[in-house]
């Protein structure tokens, strides 16, 4: 083995190099070096044959130079007093006939990496700029790159910065390219190479000449350039044309990527890219290697926040195949719920249905939540298909379909009761601990729909010594409370062991102060108890915006054919469970908000000059004020605000541009109660921000409703707490 | 950019690893291994991100290959990128396995040398990084000292895929059309996907410079073409002339011509190159049907009966036909009857294999089999993995047809017709499957 006797090696092949014999029979000598090389990649510490390959170097024989150079970069860290020796050969080869020699030594001369030896390289690389074959050329220029690197806080010279600059007209391709990347490396601290017009078309021009991977650069440095004119813009972009349906999909997302940001002003040119960039990327879908399918995958997800409707009619081509990576899978997934619409929801729920069967238990549960969240739009469907899992009686799909029921619920409460009717008998196979929150958290919650309620919390109870789930032994305290006030009689005498043992005997600090506070809240009487642990059972208004409103373009633009999309997916995925557990924290908290459900419409409408005569009408009006801690509003863009307000039927009629000192905005809406006569009121409101901490809310109102009013409030701050949560998300990432 | 280059076995260990940038530390080796290679679950995502560090991998048959990069770069640059590595090497060497790569260290240092330079791909065109480098892969011919001394024409020189000079006693030149079939199928017989990548792979042993101009059946052409001709031939012609979704070339092909007049005219390497790379996914001539039929006759019992129909002309042989028709985990015993080929239960692979050597077009054949079951406790459902195929044809499924290809020389005398052509159409299976 090469480990043991790797010092007998060493001084073998030391013998072999000094030996004249060898030396001047080339084929042995380059055989020796090649044994040493050999040794070097397979661990053996050769570095103390440096000095005898460093004579090796002068040679003729391109083979061995290479063979060298192999060796003598890797190990000139080492050595760095022995390398001085290599640099005079080095630069006797840079004097070679012949430019492979040239471009060999220039090159291994910038890779040894060794700052003392700056000095020596300069002058080489230097006349390297200048020389005929474009190979040196190529070298010379990343080399200037390269020292750059190894001192970051020397300066280069002027005068070779602009040699780079001139060497952009290069006639080889890849001394373009290579000056724009060594320029950008140089040049980072003043914001990269300085995009002027004439650069910029004197690149585009060339841009067919160059290979692909010049392409991206040039259009990734493109993107800093902006037009002069709106005729400039639309020539480069003319010209721009045939590579955005390139074939190569790393051109052609690089040309979308310089498209969107030339065209940020422009939305409909983005918009008529995009459709054409429809066919090209649906191509990167089907391609033969995974990974380019899964990075396709990212960047139509990107695509899909602004423009929901680009692919529907192509659905089929996310159809899983059966050998694909789960990774792939889930991606798909979450593109074909985007994708839904009456047209393809049986088709879609068809094929879902088969991967919740997924040997791969992280696919499977994907599927199940990607049903749920069709179920959002298409419930009765949906619901079937989920209670028919739950007859597999398998542990990891029962886990993940209960969960999804919870989350179901929680936006659309119609579907309860055919959740309870379902949930009868599962908790046989629920096991792991996500699986049975979930369950006792619609336990609690719809207790007294639950015929069977109190003999499964009954098992539980029983079995809390054993358990060793955190999380379980508070959603557990909860509901048993909760039952207890909807069916007190059943419930009593369990809950009284729960919080005796949760009090006496649980060590968990946690669960044991949830378990004081409970008890202590009993001691208030009933309609404390009653008021802290009833909160709201469901968000509709949490359903509609999950329904997200498109984004404009220019919120994704920017991290286009970036590494950005291949993240997110791991980001959302926390993101929803997070989510999740938010809802069973948000259901403890004491629920200021109103009883009965109110809804809102838009008719009829108002017209700008109604609505101002109105609100200068101050006696026929009641008014109240509001504050509202929401800092980050004013800077969410008018589209995305009145989007999210129109979703929830509240109609904004005028705003100031965002970031501007005082920031308004009017709006206006109809309230009226679901169960009671119709008894329409009319709100208007004007949101206030003059840079302080708070959000000035006015709310006028005709007839006055002072039930309505505050309904109407908690509708508008769970919009404007939406709207704030995915702005900070957005300017976290 | 790419910041290193690292290549593993199956089992971490590093075979190759190539630093390009200073950024890169020496434990991004480890990292890579311990939370890919050796991590329990699977393979999360191509894209690892590890300390603020990505890693792009692809695999090959039990090779790694990971590229490394702190920079915030395009995911799709990086794996095109480790593609044409794996491609180049297979020029090199033949197969991606772990002894090529072990006899073969020098040559790849060299390569990733003259590939990547501080990171930036330089140069990745096998035909041009011939004269580069100077160590031959286990197969490659000995390099002779003139080729070497030609660099210079070659590098200086605008055409950077062949080299000057090149001369043949008997000019030829051998077109293969490859095509795979990918289909998925639904039980009901409704095609779910099928698509049809294709390739087009020509070797030739041409003399000189020769120009080439290669025409096929693409709708565009042929619409464009019928315009100008006799409306007879056009209409005949247009029948036969397919859709191709997409296509990519070898980088010798003019594509400023090919946009303006979809010609597709070249001076083409010499030796074996891909010439163009297409997609169809309209019209496709699916080769075989397969009917499945699965019934479950109790707890123990199944009974499964595939129908495979040929679809094609009832001249043209199929080849190497191979059904594999997937067995629940628990199967104690199997018996099969088939009236073609051989049929055997492989239990290692939980399959029936059914292979049938030759089948002409328009035939239908049939195998039923008698699935015992082994009771479980087990209430998991048995997932019913896809019925998948293979098989070989001598004709193309997209339907496309090479029209002609022309060769030009002005210097040499020799013309079109003294080139000796040959043209081949193999249909192969991809992922060919139908749901049961």
């Amino acid at each position: 083995m090469p480990y043991l006797g790797g010092e007998d090696t060493v001084r073998e092949l030391r013998r072999a190099l000094s030996n004249p014999n060898v030396q001047s029979d080339q084929l042995r000598y380059r055989n020796t070096i090649l044994k040493v090389i050999r040794a070097m990649s397979q661990g053996v510490d050769v570095s103390g044959l440096f000095s005898d390959m460093v004579k090796a170097c002068a040679t003729v024989d391109i083979v061995q130079k290479k063979l060298v150079y192999v060796f003598l970069c890797s190990y000139a860290a080492l050595n760095p007093e022995l390398s001085l020796l290599v640099i005079n050969t080095l630069r006797k080869d840079c004097q070679d006939p012949n430019p492979m020699v040239r471009s060999l030594a220039l090159r291994n001369m910038t890779n040894l990496r060794l700052p003392s030896l700056m000095e020596y390289v300069e002058q080489p690389l230097t006349a390297g700029l200048r020389d005929r074959a474009a190979c040196v050329r190529r070298v010379a220029v990343l080399g200037w790159a390269k020292l750059h690197n190894l001192q970051p806080n020397s300066e280069i010279d002027a005068a070779v910065v602009n040699e780079l600059y001139s060497l952009l007209r290069d006639p080889d391709p890849v001394v373009m390219v290579n000056c724009l990347r060594a320029l950008e490396e140089i040049l980072k601290e003043e914001g990269g190479i300085a995009i002027n017009k004439p650069i910029t078309h004197h690149l585009l021009n060339r841009l067919k000449e160059s290979d692909v991977w010049g392409q991206c650069e040039v259009l990734r440095i493109l993107q800093r350039y902006r037009p002069q004119s709106e005729d400039e813009l639309f020539d480069i972009l003319s010209l721009l044309d045939a590579s955005l349906v390139s074939p190569h999909p790393q051109v052609m997302a690089a040309t979308l990527s310089l498209f969107l940001s030339l065209c940020s002003g422009l939305p409909a040119v983005s918009l008529a890219a995009l459709e054409r960039v429809r066919g090209p990327l649906l191509a990167a879908c089907g391609s033969v290697s995974r990974e380019l399918r899964f990075t396709a995958l990212c960047h139509i997800q990107l695509l899909l926040r602004s423009l929901p409707g680009l692919m529907g009619a192509h659905y089929k081509r996310f159809f899983c195949g059966y050998a694909e990576p789960a990774y792939i899978k889930q991606r798909k997934m979450q593109v074909l719920v985007e994708l839904v619409n009456d047209d393809n929801v049986t088709m879609l729920l068809d094929e879902l249905k088969g991967y919740c069967t997924d040997v791969n238990t992280d696919t499977a549960q994907a599927a199940i939540s990607a049903i749920g969240r069709i179920g959002r739009s298409y419930s009765d469907r949906c619901l079937e298909i989920l209670t028919g899992l739950l007859a597999l009686k398998q542990e990891h799909i029962t886990s993940a379909v209960v969960q999804t029921m919870r989350d179901l619920v929680w936006v659309c409460p119609q579907c309860s009761d055919t959740v309870c009717l379902a949930l009868e008998g599962c908790e046989e196979t629920l096991q792991d601990s996500q699986g049975r929150q979930a369950l006792l958290w619609l336990l609690g919650v719809y207790g007294e729909q639950v015929s069977s309620a109190p003999y499964t919390l009954e098992v539980f109870i029983d079995g809390v010594r054993s358990e060793v789930s955190l999380g379980v032994k508070m959603e557990l305290l909860t509901t048993t409370m909760r039952l207890f006030l909807c069916r007190p009689a059943e419930t009593q005498d369990m809950l009284g062991r729960l919080l005796h043992y949760c009090i006496e005997e649980e060590p968990d600090m946690c669960v044991r102060d949830q378990a004081l506070l409970y008890y202590r809240l009993l001691h208030c009487g009933i309609e404390e108890t009653q008021k802290v642990l009833q909160g709201r059972r469901s968000d509709p208004s949490l359903g509609v915006l999950i329904g997200r409103p498109s984004e404009p373009i220019s919120q994704w633009a920017c991290s286009f054919n970036t590494l950005e999309p291949l993240r997110q997916g791991t980001v959302e995925t926390d993101s929803t469970i997070s989510a999740s557990r938010c809802t069973d924290a948000s259901a403890d908290v004491p629920a200021s908000s109103i009883a009965a459900p109110l809804s809102l419409s838009l008719s009829p409408a108002l017209s700008p000059e109604e609505f101002e005569r109105l609100w200068l009408q101050r006696q026929v009006l009641h008014s109240e004020q509001e504050q509202i801690q929401f800092p980050a509003i004013p800077h969410c863009s008018p589209q995305s605000l009145q989007a999210a307000m129109q979703l929830v039927n509240i109609q904004t009629l005028a705003f100031t541009p965002p970031h501007t000192l005082p920031w308004r905005v009017y709006l206006y809406t109809h309230t009226q109660h679901a169960g009671d006569s119709p008894h329409i009121t009319l709100i208007l409101g004007e949101l206030l921000y003059t840079g302080e901490e708070e959000l000035k809310v006015t709310l006028k109102q005709q007839p006055r409703d002072d039930k309505a009013l505050k309904g109407f409030l908690s509708i508008l701050t769970t919009v404007l707490h939406t709207l704030v949560t995915q702005l900070v998300w957005f300017i976290a990432r | 950019m790419i910041g290193g280059l690292f290549i593993y076995n199956h089992k971490g260990e590093v075979l190759i690893s190539r630093v390009y940038r200073d950024d890169i530390g020496r434990n991004a080796v480890d990292a890579f291994r311990v939370n890919v290679i050796h991590a329990r679950q699977q393979v999360r995502s191509p894209v690892t991100n590890i300390a603020r560090t990505s890693f792009f991998h692809v695999k090959r048959s039990n090779i790694w290959l990971a590229a490394v990069t702190k920079q915030n770069v395009n995911a799709a640059m990086v794996f095109e990128f480790l593609y044409k590595m794996c491609d180049v090497m297979t020029a090199y060497f033949g197969k991606i396995s772990e002894e090529n790569i072990k006899n073969n260290f020098v040559l790849i240092y060299e390569l990733l040398d003259e590939i990547l330079d501080f990171g930036y791909p330089q140069n990745s065109e096998t035909g041009a990084l011939k004269t580069f480098i100077t160590q031959q892969g286990i197969k490659g011919q000995h390099q002779t000292k003139e080729e070497q001394s030609q660099i210079t024409s070659q590098v200086t020189g605008q055409i950077g895929w062949r080299r000057e000079g090149i001369k043949y006693r008997r000019n030829e030149l051998f077109l293969d059309v490859l095509e795979s079939v990918n289909l998925l199928m639904s039980p009901q017989g409704q095609v779910l996907s099928a698509h049809v990548s294709g390739r087009v792979v020509m070797k030739s042993y041409l003399s000189g410079m020769p120009e080439c101009k290669f025409g096929m059946n693409d709708k565009i052409v042929i619409d464009k073409q019928g315009k100008g001709g006799a409306s007879d031939e056009a209409g005949k012609s247009g029948k036969q002339s397919i859709a191709i979704d997409d296509c990519t070339f070898h980088q010798c092909v003019r594509l400023s011509k090919f946009d303006s007049e979809r010609s597709i005219s070249f001076i083409p390497p010499d030796g074996e190159y891909e010439l163009m790379r297409y997609r169809t996914t309209k019209d496709i001539i699916l080769p075989f049907r397969v009917i499945p039929l699965v019934r479950e006759v109790g707890r123990t019992k199944l009974e499964v009966k595939v129908v495979i129909k040929s679809n094609f002309k009832p001249s043209l042989l199929a080849q190497k036909i191979e059904v594999r028709i997937p067995t629940p985990l628990n199967t104690s015993g199997v018996q099969v009857i088939c009236m073609k080929g051989k049929a055997k239960y492989k239990a290692s692979e939980n399959a029936i294999v059914w292979k049938i050597k030759r089948m002409a077009g328009m035939k239908e054949s049939q195998i039923s089999a008698e699935i015992e079951l082994l009771p479980t406790n087990d209430k998991k459902k048995w997932a019913r993995p896809p019925i998948s195929m293979n098989f070989e044809v001598p004709f193309a499924p997209s339907g496309l047809k090479v029209r002609y290809l022309k060769v030009f020389e002005s210097k040499l005398n020799y013309s079109d017709h003294d080139v000796i052509k040959w043209v081949r159409y193999i249909g192969r299976s991809g992922i060919y499957e139908t749901r049961c």
